[in-house]
């Protein structure tokens, strides 16, 4: 007989530590218990012996023995701040990883991406940065301010471009949306969008106008 | 003994329902009831799709809790339940099982409250010895009809559709070994079986979680196909629901290359906007889709295609729904199951607005049914005068007629009232149309040897 429903898909992993971006951005790195994962899949990790739970993309590399996810807390949000608030040794319930926002062999390996993100929707393309060394990527990053560029020094400069609204930090001053208005699109690139639905759909359309084929545009949204 | 069972929800429950029957009748001695009120046990198999099915569940249990002053009473629940229900249902139910935990509801049965007449029914012939779905499978169905079943061949769901909560009710995606897949749809043709459905919440997913150890779903509908062609005997299997994110051509080659392959293909698409289908989570396009149909039109010029469409979800502006309306003129479906969005609790949408007002949805909704209707229309009407092969279903509502249906699923009635007919081919000569259903005259009985 149940006694909770959670135990159907998930199994328990222990917490390996917490790492503060921001105070209210942080990393939460847990067991990967030998689990097999592709970069750009998530997991759904929610409090021991209890029903809430949330999807978030996976944040480490695929050679990491270990996973850690990117988290903003929510305000209103239960999951998120009780998952800060966890300690080396604790133990959280975990389903995955899955989903299918992956990136084909052929595209890690030829391929030339532009990875568009607001905010912590940057979790999926650092793990695919950091797992594939050899891809040919471009990072376009949206953020409010510059302190939210969650660890930009991993990145190749060259490859990154932060976007800021709020201030004028970044190296471009608006949103990405903005960005990709004003610039020159490449038809022949593959474009990975992840983030808040209002951007994607903006996105999306302008990447179209500017004649992004539909199945060069692949997309996460954010919840 | 007398149990009584409520299955809710989609053809899976349904399924999983034969299954439970099977298990109650040969090992606790309860002997099934129509009616509710003479039950001594009493089960629910929930759904959690909509949230009326589930304010079904909760009035049923109050009013057989009141029940339990006047007489013993056993309820149960399973079936597809999130979490917070589960925890609530805890409460309020004697016995609460996962589909996978089958094999052990006769023991909780017998070990709730004090001695019941189960208590000495101790039969365990036949039982799988784990707790697992894979178990589940190997218990052979009640099937509840004699001449079309469902087959389970997989369980779960990995897509994580925004506006559905299957995922987080019954788990990942699980195939069910394709050995015994056969084994099931073998008997069920040698038992004379004409109609059989393989079932799975993305059947066309199937093999993917086995990583190469297990069939993939086309080499799945070969080996039935090459099955049919040796038993010579008649069949039409269908499979619902594919996800045409996993839609191969390889799987409409095969259908194309097999007679008892029905050629009727539901494939769902929800949107024929790729900013709601974003929304959605459901990882295709417009176009992915697009190419899919065309691959159906160009192998299979005679398949009829069927279809999923949800008007009204969260956020869906003017512009979206006329997108929609436009693939439901470009594909002109022979039949689509369209619906309101309503927030489903435990799916991810129901955390946003429900935007867009009621007035607005049903406003779609009949707009679109009218769209789908001058289809469906035109499709019957090209019937007229051609003579069909059918599968009688049963005693149609019209008095004096029986009901039917083609390969392609197209609803037929024809005047007999000989219900022997019941179960088998038939052939038609349709005579008119409606814009849902053909009326025509019967031809021949087809007699077989079952």
């Amino acid at each position: 007989m149940i006694n909770k429903m959670t135990e159907t898909m998930t199994k328990p992993v222990t917490v390996q530590g917490v790492r503060h971006l921001t105070d209210s951005t942080y990393v939460l790195r847990f067991d990967r218990n030998g689990r097999k994962f592709r970069a750009g899949q998530h997991v759904i990790l929610g409090i021991k012996d209890e029903n809430n739970a949330r999807e978030y993309s996976v944040y480490s590399a695929e050679g990491d023995d270990f996973f850690e996810v990117l988290i903003k807390e929510v305000l209103e949000g239960d999951v998120s701040k009780r998952l800060k608030k966890l300690r080396p040794g604790s133990e959280l319930q975990m389903d995955g990883p899955m989903g299918f926002f992956t990136m084909g062999q052929e595209t890690i390996e030829a391929g030339k991406v532009m990875l568009i993100a607001t905010g912590t929707g940057i979790a999926p393309f650092r793990s695919f940065v950091r797992s594939n060394p050899q891809l040919d990527y471009h990072v376009l990053h949206g953020v409010r301010y510059g302190n939210e560029s969650y660890d930009q020094a991993e990145y190749d400069s060259a490859r990154f471009t932060l976007c800021t609204s709020g201030d004028e930090t970044g190296n471009f001053t608006g949103r990405v949306t903005d960005y990709l208005r004003s610039h020159e699109m490449d038809g022949a690139t593959q474009y990975f969008l992840c983030g808040n639905v209002k951007m994607i759909h903006e996105a999306f359309d302008i990447l179209k106008n500017k004649g992004v084929p539909e199945d060069h545009m692949h997309a996460e949204v954010y919840f | 003994m007398k149990y009584h069972l409520i299955t809710l929800g989609c053809q899976m429950n349904m399924s999983d329902s034969e299954r439970v029957r099977t298990v109650i009748e040969s090992q606790t001695g309860y002997q099934w009831t129509d009616n509710e009120d003479e039950a001594n046990m009493l089960g629910i198999l929930a759904c959690s799709v909509r949230q009326k099915a589930i304010d079904k569940v909760y009035s049923r249990i109050q009013k057989w809790n009141k029940w339990k002053n006047q007489k013993s009473l056993v309820t149960f629940i399973s079936g597809c339940i999130l979490p917070n229900d589960m925890e609530k249902f805890l409460k309020l139910f004697d016995i609460v099982f996962r589909m996978s935990e089958l094999e052990k509801l006769p023991e909780m049965i017998k070990q709730y409250g004090v001695v019941t007449p189960a208590s000495l029914f101790n039969d365990l012939r036949g039982m799988p010895g784990n707790d697992s779905i894979e178990n589940f499978w190997k218990v052979t169905p009640h099937y509840s009809s004699d001449f079309e079943a469902f087959v389970p061949i997989q369980n779960g769901c990995d897509k994580f559709c925004t506006y559905c909560a299957v995922p987080y009710t019954r788990g990942r995606e699980v195939s069910r070994p394709s050995a015994e897949i056969m084994a099931e749809v073998e008997r069920l043709v040698n038992q004379g079986y004409r109609s059989i459905t393989l079932l799975g919440q993305n059947v066309n997913s199937y093999g993917l979680d086995k990583k190469g150890e297990e069939v993939s779903f086309p080499e799945l509908l070969r080996k039935i196909g090459e099955f049919g062609n040796l038993s010579h005997r008649e069949f039409w299997l269908y499979f619902t629901s594919p996800h045409p994110r996993d839609m191969t051509d390889e799987v409409i080659e095969v259908i194309s290359e097999y007679k008892c392959l029905a050629k009727q293909i539901h494939l769902p698409i929800q949107s024929g906007d790729d900013k709601v289908l974003i929304r959605m989570n459901r990882k295709h396009t417009v176009e992915k889709y697009r190419q899919i149909v065309d691959t159906i039109w160009r192998l299979i010029p005679q398949a009829t295609v069927f279809t999923d469409i949800i008007v009204g979800f969260t956020g869906e502006t003017d512009e979206q729904f006329q997108n929609t309306r436009k693939i439901m003129d470009e594909f002109k479906y022979n039949m689509a199951y369209i619906a309101q969005y309503s927030p489903r609790p435990g799916a991810t949408s129901s955390r946003w607005a429900d935007d867009v007002p009621k007035e607005v949805k049903s406003a779609r909704f009949h707009q679109l049914s009218e769209d789908l209707r001058k289809h469906t229309a035109v499709h019957n009407r090209k019937l007229i005068g051609k003579t069909v092969q059918v599968l009688v279903t049963g005693k149609d509502r019209k008095n004096g007629f029986l009901s039917a249906l083609t390969e392609g699923k197209i609803v037929c009635r024809f005047a007999s009232e000989n219900t022997a007919l019941i179960g088998d081919f038939v052939d038609l000569k349709i005579t008119s149309s409606t814009d849902f259903s053909v009326e025509g005259d019967l031809v021949m009985a087809e007699v077989q040897a079952s």
